[in-house]
């Protein structure tokens, strides 16, 4: 990863979940918003964590956006912390198209919220998205309905999506992104400590001698 | 989360989320087997788990009722599933790999924030209704939000107890009792400062319950050993952070310092004299390549390490160093093997920092749960609270063909990898087990304070008299992400002789302030005290089958058994055990090789139904770096598209979206 390049810049790097039930779009929308790409026929990418968005939000801020996709088959609800660890926001999708995708939201907003947390013990920002939109059939209009359940449930909004037609997929990021930046702006995330370490084959001492003798 | 049929085939069905079968999973997954991963708990990492201070307390719930639950096995359900020529072998429901649990909580049952000091009244038992209310998720949540709602509120109130919590080791400033702006009369601030400061209630504990994350298990990570070389190799590393051991302790008549081990903590050491200091020097340079001088040990090849100790004309202070802490060998261990463990810890030194050691951020039970993600992120599909109720065995093969479900599917497989505790008796040759007897404290201060308060120990203590077992301790602070400011998390391990609470109550009270009655404070406050006060404690015992081999079990040739954690301080044993499985189950292909890294992958478009061109960015984004470098190529040559490629699933339902209206 490389370092702010420009001297002014300041980098932030955000985890941002993506969940909901099968078929409801997750990884559409992740194509969508980050490789701008759309397939009816979809094959799910094997062995990969998580999509990188870079965003210049501004002159002065850099926002390098990890979008965790549900891996593989983790979908039965059973993520491990890995998953969820450090996440400092999360979309809950659902399909316009199947009620029974839209009642599950509420389990996915509390199995959230019980699993990753701020540092001061409040909730990960989390969106809502009704995706599928370019299926909707009648155009009836339940948008206060909507707000009210986001208001109820912990949502800091809503948003109706379509991967397919590339309808509400940034706004709704930009959405989350602005609140991610608000939080990080009044509390930090975690603890600052700093000799946590990482273990990678880069950072090994190619031939470290042993501190003894 | 829709509870759905599972795919009726896989190449390895895996039951037990431990460490060994974790990383069998991860690296079958990770060379294109398909793999099935349940546990029979609706948590990760079985005995390797660890637990919100919360969640602790439902598992010791969870261990209270299955004493009394019996379940009843229908036989009739497999039945109908076998088929001509097939056998059912069944597994066992009940896990009884921990015993002897016992709890006492020394923390003050006071509301919180009340500063007063009442009469207490006892809490041992600790009370079981209050417990599950407070841990079964939705209670707890409900007050989060709670929190979470009146935010101005509460925030500024979480704000200055942590404030606080830092300071509690120190003598309380003035300035902390400005914090104190409950409603409820408090103490005059013109207290000492011994009275103001923040004492831990049980409330606290189970309102800041979370930060705690505790091991079942307690281990370290040796520097070059082989967790972390796998970690390594297979990129599994970056799903975790880790913490140095900072110091390494020893207590000797009852006195706790500082184990010299690295050449700058031997110049500085102030407990040993210029002889000993060039004594030692020079005995540790030799065994960093013992193997080129065997002339210096080739007589006591037959006989104990502490011997040959002795020979070397070493000081009894610097003997016990060795023995205890640095090789960690018993007074019977053969010479050679305590010279390799002495070399072992000499060469793990300075990889990372100044001791051998690794601790994983939030406990050691991360560490199943990164091989776990890799697994799933390589397609493994995951359940818990899902489990095997029998095998279905060919009587000609004696091979498994399938298993069957506690939701009665019949899951077929070529493989069948299950954890120890899951086998019943009658498939074992024997039912003799050792055992590991474990403490876990929660403490309000260090054993040896220092100038930081964050300092991760590991604490030799050598046996007291020649049966009993040494014990190793491990203390963990706040900010290794396993306890809350202001406590110390300590861990206790040692090969059981008794029930582990007759092995490491005396070590216990030897070490901390324990109060004579629980639910009494201990006497004083924390300046007048002079060892750390238990605020909480809990003795277990758990099963230690590492002794078993696979001669032990009579099960089917395509069967193979993980046995639990073992009592060294390493995770080798379970490591070498994986590496084996897997070599037995796949003979040719590579253990664990390198997972591509996320932000190296070359998005493989899906061909003509694509609609690549719609670069419409309505904002300032851009695109994603890697992509930009299309053609860059992954550093690893596992990460080749081509590769990538042939492992992509047709996902179930990209034709016709279930109809369930
Ligand atoms: N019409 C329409 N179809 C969509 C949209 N988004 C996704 N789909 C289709 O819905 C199906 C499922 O989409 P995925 O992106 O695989 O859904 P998912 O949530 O990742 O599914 P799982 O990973 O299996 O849980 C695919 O056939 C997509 O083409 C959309 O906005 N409109
Ligand atoms: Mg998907």
């Amino acid at each position: 990863m490389a370092g702010g390049s420009v001297s002014e810049c300041k980098e932030y790097l955000f985890k941002v979940l993506v969940i909901g039930e099968l078929g409801v779009g997750k990884t559409s929308i992740i194509k969508r918003y980050v490789h701008q790409l759309f397939s009816q026929h979809y094959r799910a990418t094997i062995g990969v964590d998580f999509a990188l968005k870079v965003l210049h939000w501004d002159s002065k801020t850099l926002v390098r956006l990890q979008l965790w996709d549900i891996a593989g088959q983790e979908r039965f609800g059973n993520m491990t912390r890995v998953y969820y660890k450090e996440a400092v926001g999360a979309f809950v999708v659902f399909d316009i198209t199947r009620g029974s995708t839209f009642e599950a939201v509420s389990k996915w907003k509390h199995d959230l919220d019980s699993k990753v947390k701020l540092a001061n013990g409040n909730p990960i920002p989390s969106v809502l998205l009704a995706n599928k939109c370019d299926q909707k059939k009648d155009g009836s209009n339940n948008s206060s309905l909507m707000d009210n359940f986001c208001k109820e449930a912990g949502f800091l909004g809503w948003f109706e999506t379509s991967a397919k037609d590339n309808i509400n997929v940034d706004e709704a990021a930009r959405f989350l992104v602005e609140n991610i930046l608000l939080n990080d702006k009044g509390l930090s995330y975690e603890e600052n400590n700093g000799d946590k370490i990482k273990l990678d084959q880069q950072t090994v001492p190619a031939e470290s001698k042993p501190g003894c003798c | 989360m829709a509870a759905e049929d599972l795919p009726s085939q896989f190449d390895v069905v895996i039951l037990g989320t431990g460490l060994t079968e974790s990383v069998i999973a991860a690296a079958c997954s990770r060379v294109g087997q398909s793999v099935l991963h349940l546990d029979r708990r609706n948590y990760y990492a079985g005995n390797w788990a660890s637990f919100t201070f919360n969640g602790l307390l439902s598992w010791i719930e969870e261990y209270k009722n299955q004493q009394e639950v019996q379940i009843a096995e229908s036989e009739q359900v497999w039945r109908s599933l076998i088929d001509e020529g097939e056998d059912v072998m069944p597994l066992t429901s009940v896990d009884s790999t921990i015993s002897n649990l016992e709890v006492f909580s020394y923390a003050s049952e006071e509301e919180e924030k009340d500063e007063t000091k009442t009469p207490l009244t006892s809490c041992q038992p600790v009370n079981a209704e209050t417990e599950s209310e407070e841990t079964k998720g939705g209670s707890t949540e409900g007050q989060d939000t709670c929190t979470g709602d009146d935010a101005t509120e509460s925030n500024g109130k979480t704000q200055n107890e942590e404030h606080q919590e830092q300071h509690t080791s120190e003598i309380a400033e003035p300035s902390q009792s400005q914090d104190e702006k409950e409603p409820q009369p408090i103490s005059s601030p013109a207290d000492p400062p011994v009275e103001v400061e923040k004492k831990i209630t049980y409330q606290k504990l189970l309102k800041e319950g979370r930060r705690f994350n505790i091991d079942l298990v307690s281990k370290l990570m040796y520097s070059r050993g082989a967790l972390v070389d796998l970690l390594i190799k297979s990129n599994v590393s970056r799903y975790a952070e880790f913490k140095n051991i900072s110091r390494i302790l020893t207590c000797r008549n009852g006195k706790v310092e500082q184990v010299p081990c690295s050449r700058a903590d031997v110049f500085a050491s102030k407990q040993l004299t210029v002889v000993e200091k060039r004594m030692l020097m020079k005995f540790l340079t030799f065994c960093l390549d013992f193997e080129q001088h065997p002339e210096e040990y080739q007589d006591y090849s037959e006989k104990p390490f502490s011997e040959f100790l002795k020979s070397k004309k070493l000081t009894e202070n610097l003997q016990d160093f060795i023995l205890h802490s640095i090789a960690m060998v018993t007074q019977q261990t053969l010479t050679e093997e305590g010279l390799k463990a002495t070399q072992h810890f000499l060469r793990c030194l300075g990889r990372y920092g100044n001791t051998p050691f690794l601790f994983p951020l939030y406990g050691l039970g991360e560490i199943p749960q990164c091989f776990c993600r890799m697994c799933a992120v390589f397609g493994g599909i995951y359940c818990l609270r899902h489990s095997v109720q029998c095998l279905v065995v060919d009587k000609g093969s004696n091979k498994v063909k399938a298993v069957i479900d506690t939701r009665g599917q019949k899951i077929g497989c070529s493989h069948f990898v299950v954890e120890d505790s899951y086998i019943r008796d009658e498939q074992r040759q024997s039912t003799a087990y050792r055992q590991i007897s474990r403490a876990v404290l929660i403490t309000d201060r260090s054993v040896l304070p220092s100038e930081s308060d964050q300092q991760i120990s590991l604490v030799t203590i050598p046996p007291v008299g020649s049966s009993a077992p040494a014990v190793r301790m491990v203390e963990l602070c706040s900010s290794s992400m396993t306890c809350m400011p202001g406590t110390y998390l300590v861990h206790l391990t040692c090969s059981s002789s008794g029930t582990a609470q007759e092995d490491l109550a005396p070590v216990v009270s030897q070490l901390f302030d324990v109060p004579a009655i629980p639910g009494e404070e201990p006497s004083g406050g924390s300046e007048e005290r002079s060892k750390p006060a238990v605020l909480w404690v809990m003795y277990f015992n758990m099963r230690d089958t590492s002794a078993q081999d696979s001669s032990g079990y009579s099960l089917p040739s395509n069967v193979h058994v993980c046995t639990g954690p073992d009592s060294g301080l390493g995770s080798n044993y379970s490591i070498k055990l994986a590496e084996s499985v897997f070599h037995h189950l796949l003979p040719d292909e590579d253990f664990c090789p390198p997972a591509p890294n996320p932000e190296d992958i070359i998005y493989d478009g899906d061909g003509p139904q694509a609609e690549g061109s719609g670069f419409d960015e309505s904002n300032n984004t851009e695109e994603d770096k890697s992509q930009a470098e299309e053609e860059k190529s992954p550093s690893t040559e596992s990460s080749e598209p081509a590769e990538m490629d042939s492992v992509t699933q047709e996902t179930p339902l990209d034709t016709s979206p279930p109809s369930e209206e």
